[in-house]
Formats: structure tokens, sequence, C-alpha cells
């Protein structure tokens, strides 16, 4: 049974050419984030204005040992890019497993839930998705920001980010994804709401209900495995999402920082030498964040078809 | 008979709007105590973040009457009342920490740049996409279809791009082609404004806005109509003799685009998002670049009124929305009577 099944979903999963670009276009990228620490062993420049060297900034594509030029502090954009696929990606991926996971969880012990419990999850989620999402990230963005934040964790979570008096470590990294997933879970929630309500009342639910089945067991076992396939896709659409996100919040001064090169912060210092004339070092990034996106939604519609049973 | 009819339809219809207004009150609600519930939710007291530093040379007496004044000493419920009934009553809506201005006030300012520019690039979105959408499917469907492969690429490309990205690269190609265009904010400093000129600095960021979503419009439109043209009403018209554009325009087209006023109403989010980033840009004073320097500031009771705000425009609209689809698509009506229209229209828009 099993085995037939995964064979039907590979046939149809293999079928139409644009599923083997987006495939094809994902590995690349992927590669790319994996193999930076072969190309330079540190992510940037060192950051203090001393280093800087004015020479090098600005050198337009294939000049000077460049392939890609440099930016206005005359770092390689290929060096760059290859790092900043490690920061964008791990952004993408950590997103959306958070909010796919949160969002599914809300939306089964809703459904499960039933009643007033379930119109009262529902509308919440309702209302959440009526606010635009980038204005909540902002919102939540200022209250995780605020000092105050990172003194009422506990030293315990602070080493883990490997915070010091000198560095922020992964917080920013952690405050951006958790700030992301609280606004991204809400569709998650919704899918996971419909595929449990349309499930919840066929005859194995039944059964296991009349066997004694409790809730928890319920829902890791029969629910969620039987209503994961529509969550997967979205969790690939999330990722897309989260990076268009990350971008835009770096972008408007809200992103990672200079410390952590992602493809969002590259476009927003971008915009600091697009007056001079510097356009290639806008290029790049928005080329490679806008091909990310294309090959998840490609695999995404390859995927459609092949989950709808 | 026809009048009875007529009659009995326009009761169902009004029935079907009392109950979808009625509905959107407790969403309404829902989303203002959800912005209150945040604002209160902030590490640390409002008062510190209103006096900054300035606190230590106030008693802690004048620190308490500031606290009374605020309404801070108040009991929750009675403290999210007087904060939302300044909405209707005082005009207030809480005030900023900036400026101690009334935040719908703030707000009101910011608000006419905001809603042009997304007003614009909704008809944008919709105008552009649909026309792409059915040049695309309409160019598949007969000889052009090497077109079709060519121009699907280039939607897929607006659809994966960021707007704000594809705005420095419309800037840059437009200041070394066309010298004399205005980028920068609404008006003409030092002119006066005239609807061509507000046209004229409206137009380019609407239509970056406007990018994504309209490549999201043409690509569901040409998924509607290929999808329509396979179904069994186009071969019947088709044998009866009917030419192939009249099939497609008189029939196809009909059906296809019904189910395109549901994206209406998932847009406005997106594009109010959006306008956060192309205002930026474009250095528009409108209500996203509020929100952004409501977020620098840390000023929350306009980042709050913002929330509450977006959000009453966003479910009116989504309202509209739903019932114009119910005017015109009746197997919608049937469905909303029986209670399951939300869900239909999310299947529609996420498809």
């Amino acid at each position: 049974m099993r085995r037939s099944r995964t064979e039907c979903f590979r046939r149809k999963f293999r079928s139409g050419p644009s599923t083997a670009i987006g495939i094809t276009l994902l590995t690349l990228l992927a590669v790319m984030a994996v193999l930076a620490p072969l190309a330079s062993p540190q992510p940037v420049l060192p950051l203090s204005p001393l280093d800087v060297d004015l020479q090098a900034a600005n050198i337009p594509i294939g000049g000077a040992g460049h392939l890609l030029g440099t930016d206005y502090l005359g770092r390689d954009i290929v060096m760059l890019a290859l790092w900043g696929a490690r920061v964008s990606l791990a952004v993408g991926i950590l997103t959306a497993g958070l909010a796919v996971t949160f969002g599914a969880v809300w939306g089964t012990l809703s459904a499960f839930a039933g009643g007033a419990v379930d119109a009262v999850m529902m509308r919440l989620v309702d209302g959440l998705l009526a606010v635009p999402s980038l204005i909540l990230v902002l919102t939540l963005q200022s209250f995780v920001s605020s000092p105050q934040l990172s003194h009422m964790l506990p030293p315990v979570v602070l080493n883990a980010l490997r915070v010091t008096a000198y560095s922020q470590g992964l917080l920013p990294l952690l405050a951006i994804v958790v700030v992301i997933s609280a606004t991204a879970w809400l569709e998650a929630a919704r899918i996971a709401h419909a595929q449990v309500l349309a499930i919840k009342s066929q005859e194995y639910i039944l059964a296991a209900q009349a066997l004694g089945t409790g809730t928890i067991r319920m829902m890791t076992c029969h629910l969620l495995p039987n209503a994961a396939a529509p969550l997967i896709v979205e969790a690939g659409l999330l990722v897309s999402d989260a990076v268009l996100m990350e971008s835009g919040l770096s972008f408007l001064g809200l992103g990672l920082g200079p410390s952590m090169p992602s493809w969002g912060g590259m476009l927003a210092s971008a915009q600091v030498s697009l007056i001079g004339g510097n356009w290639w070092a806008a290029l790049t990034p928005g080329v490679l964040i806008s091909t990310l996106v294309l090959s998840i939604n490609l695999i995404g519609e390859g995927l459609i078809p092949a989950v709808d049973h | 008979m026809l009048a009875d009819g007529n009659l009995g339809l326009d009761f169902t219809m009004l029935a079907i709007v009392l109950k979808r207004s009625l509905s959107a009150v407790p969403l309404l609600f829902f989303v203002s105590i959800l912005a209150f519930l945040l604002m209160k939710a902030i590490p640390g007291d409002p008062v510190d973040v209103l006096l900054g530093s300035s606190e230590k040379d106030l008693s802690s007496q004048q620190v308490q009457l500031l606290r009374q004044q605020m309404g801070l000493d108040q009991p929750l419920p009675k403290q999210y009342l007087t904060w939302v009934s300044g909405w209707w009553g005082a005009g207030e809506l809480g005030r900023s920490y900036r400026d101690g201005r009334p935040v719908l006030e703030v707000i009101n300012e910011r608000l006419g740049n905001t809603f042009l520019l997304v007003f614009v690039s909704l008809l944008f979105s919709f105008g552009v996409g649909i026309s792409v959408g059915l040049a695309l499917a309409f160019a598949a469907s007969t000889r052009w279809r090497a077109l079709s492969h060519l121009l699907l690429p280039v939607v897929l490309f607006f659809y994966c791009a960021p707007s704000f990205w594809l705005a420095f690269l419309a800037i840059s190609a437009v200041q070394a082609w066309l010298p004399g265009w205005p980028i920068l904010g609404m008006h003409d400093p030092g002119r006066s404004t005239t609807l061509f000129s507000l046209m004229q600095h409206v137009v380019l960021p609407a239509l970056l806005l406007s990018s994504r979503k309209s490549a999201k419009v043409a690509l569901f439109v040409r998924a509607m109509v290929l999808e329509q043209a396979g179904r069994d009403y186009v071969l019947v018209a088709r044998s009866k003799g009917l030419s192939q554009p009249a099939v497609l325009f008189r029939h196809v087209l009909r059906n296809s685009l019904i189910p395109v006023i549901a994206l209406l109403g998932l847009a406005l989010p997106a594009l109010f998002g959006g306008a956060v980033l192309i205002e930026t840009v474009f250095g528009i004073s409108g209500l996203g670049r509020l929100a952004v320097e409501a977020t620098f500031g840390r000023n929350y009771p306009v980042m709050m009124g913002l929330i509450v705000i977006y959000g009453s425009v966003v479910i009116v609209s989504n309202l509209i929305a739903d019932i114009l689809y119910c005017l015109v698509d009746p197997r919608v009506k049937e469905e909303m009577e029986s209670g399951g229209l939300s869900q239909s229209i999310v299947r529609v828009g996420a498809a």
C-alpha cells in the first residue's frame, strides 16, 4: 500500500519540465550556501572603517579579479552572495518550519475542539489575516528589538545564542525568524483546519475515538499525517515568502544588520550606491532572490497535483 | 410571476448582505482587541517610553499624576473601552508618543497618499493582470503559441522579483532615459499640485507596487481561461458552428473572470503591506512611512492605530468583494446561504 502510494506520487511529481527546472535551480542555490566557506573562510571584510579599501569600492562587473564587481565598501559581490545564501536560506527554512508547525497544531486543535473554542481560535486567525503582514512584522520587530528583551532572556539561552557584551550573536537571526513566523503561520492554520474538518468525520477517526485514543495521540498519529500533504506545499511557499519578507525588512533597516550578510541586506546596502551609478551591486542579490522564489514556485506547481489525491 | 421571482431574489440577497456584515463586526472587534493587547504586552511602562531620560527630573508624585492622566491606573477593560471609543467619540484612538497629537489625526494626514497609491495600483493589478492573462491564454489557444511561451517567463519574473528591487532598477532606467520625470514624493516642491502632476507622480510607484499582484492575476486568469476552454460547453458551442474567438469572448471569458473577484479582496492586505516598501523607495509620506517611523521611534499608540485602520479597511473591502462575488455568480449565493462561502473563496484565491 505504502509503496504504491510513493510510486504514484513520484510519477505525478516528475511530470513536467518546470519541476525539473525548479529542482535544478534550488539545488544550485543550496550548493552555493553549503560551499560558501570553501570560497572564503570569513563572511565579509572586517567591519572597522579603517579596513575599508576605497580603491576596491564600486569595481564594475568583470573588473580586477572581481567576477561580479564590488559594492560601495569594496566587498566582493560573489563572496557576499555566497555567504548571503546561507543566511537567507536559513531564515527561509527555519521560518517555514516554525510557522507550519505552529499553524498545523493551531488549526488541528481548533478543528478538533469544535464549537465556541473553534470559532474563537479561527476568528483570531481571520482577524490577524486582515492586517497586512508587513505591518504586524514591523510591530513585533519593534518589540523584539527593544533592549529590555535581551535582559529578560535567561543566561542559558543567551549563551546558546552566543550573545556577549560585545556581540548580539545569533539573537537577531532568532528574532527575525520568530517575528516572521508569527505572521506566517496563519495560512497554514487555515489549511490544517480545513483538512482536519474534512478528515474528522471519516470512519477510521471514529473507530480510533471509539477505541479511546487520546487527543495528542489522535493528532500526531491520525489527523496530522493525513492532513500533511497540502501543509508541505505551504511550507515550501513559506520559505520564499520568508526570504522576501526578510529582504523587505533589511531594506527598511530592520533586518539582520551588517554582521550577517543576507541577500536582503545586500539589496539594502546597494541602494546607497545606486545613485552613484553602481547598479551591479543591486543586480546580483535581486536576481538570486527572484531565482529562489521562482524555483520554489515551480516545484510547488509540480507538487500540488502530486499531493492532491 | 417575474416580479415575484425578482422580489424573492432581492430578499435572499439582502439576507446575505446582512449576515455577512454582521459577521464582519466580531472580526473588527477581534482586530481592535488584538491591537490593544499587543500594546499592553510591550515590555516597559508607557510613561517610561514617553518621558525617556527626563523621568529622573520628575518626582514620583508627578509620574503618578501622569499615569492618572493617561488612564493607566484604570482596570484593563475600562482602558480598552476608553481607547476604542476614542475612534468615534473624541476622534483620538490614543495619542502619539512623539508629539502628543491624537493618533487618528496623525493617520488622517497620511491617509490620502497611501489610498491614492493603493487604489491606482489596484486598478493596474487587475487592468494589466487581466489583459496579460487573457493575452497569454488566447495566444496559447490560437496560432501564436510561441508568443505565449515567450511571455510566460516574463510574467513569472515579475511574480518572483521583490517589488522594491524592481523599483531600484526602474528608477535607474527612468533617470537615464526620462530625465525630467518626477520620481520622489507626491508633489513638485514649490509648485501647486494639479491632477496631471499628481498622476505623473503616482504612476511609477503604483506600477511597481502592482507588479507582483498583476503577475499573479495574469497567471490566475490564464489558468482559469485554459481550464474553461477544455470544458464540454466550449466543444458544444464550437460544434454548433460558433467561431473560436466568439466562444472565447462570449462564454469562456465570462466564466473565467468571475473567480478573479475573489482575488480582489485578498489583494488589499498585500498591496498595503507592499506600499510600506514602495513608499520608502519613492519617499512618499503615507501610512507605510508612518508605520516605519513609528517602528523606529517605538511609537506604539500609532502602530496600534495603524493596525486598527488597516484591519477595518481590509475587512470592509473583503465584505464588498464577497457581496460583489455573489451578485455576479448565483452559484456562490447558494453556497453562501448554506454558510460555506469564506472557505470556498479562500480555496479559489489560493488556487
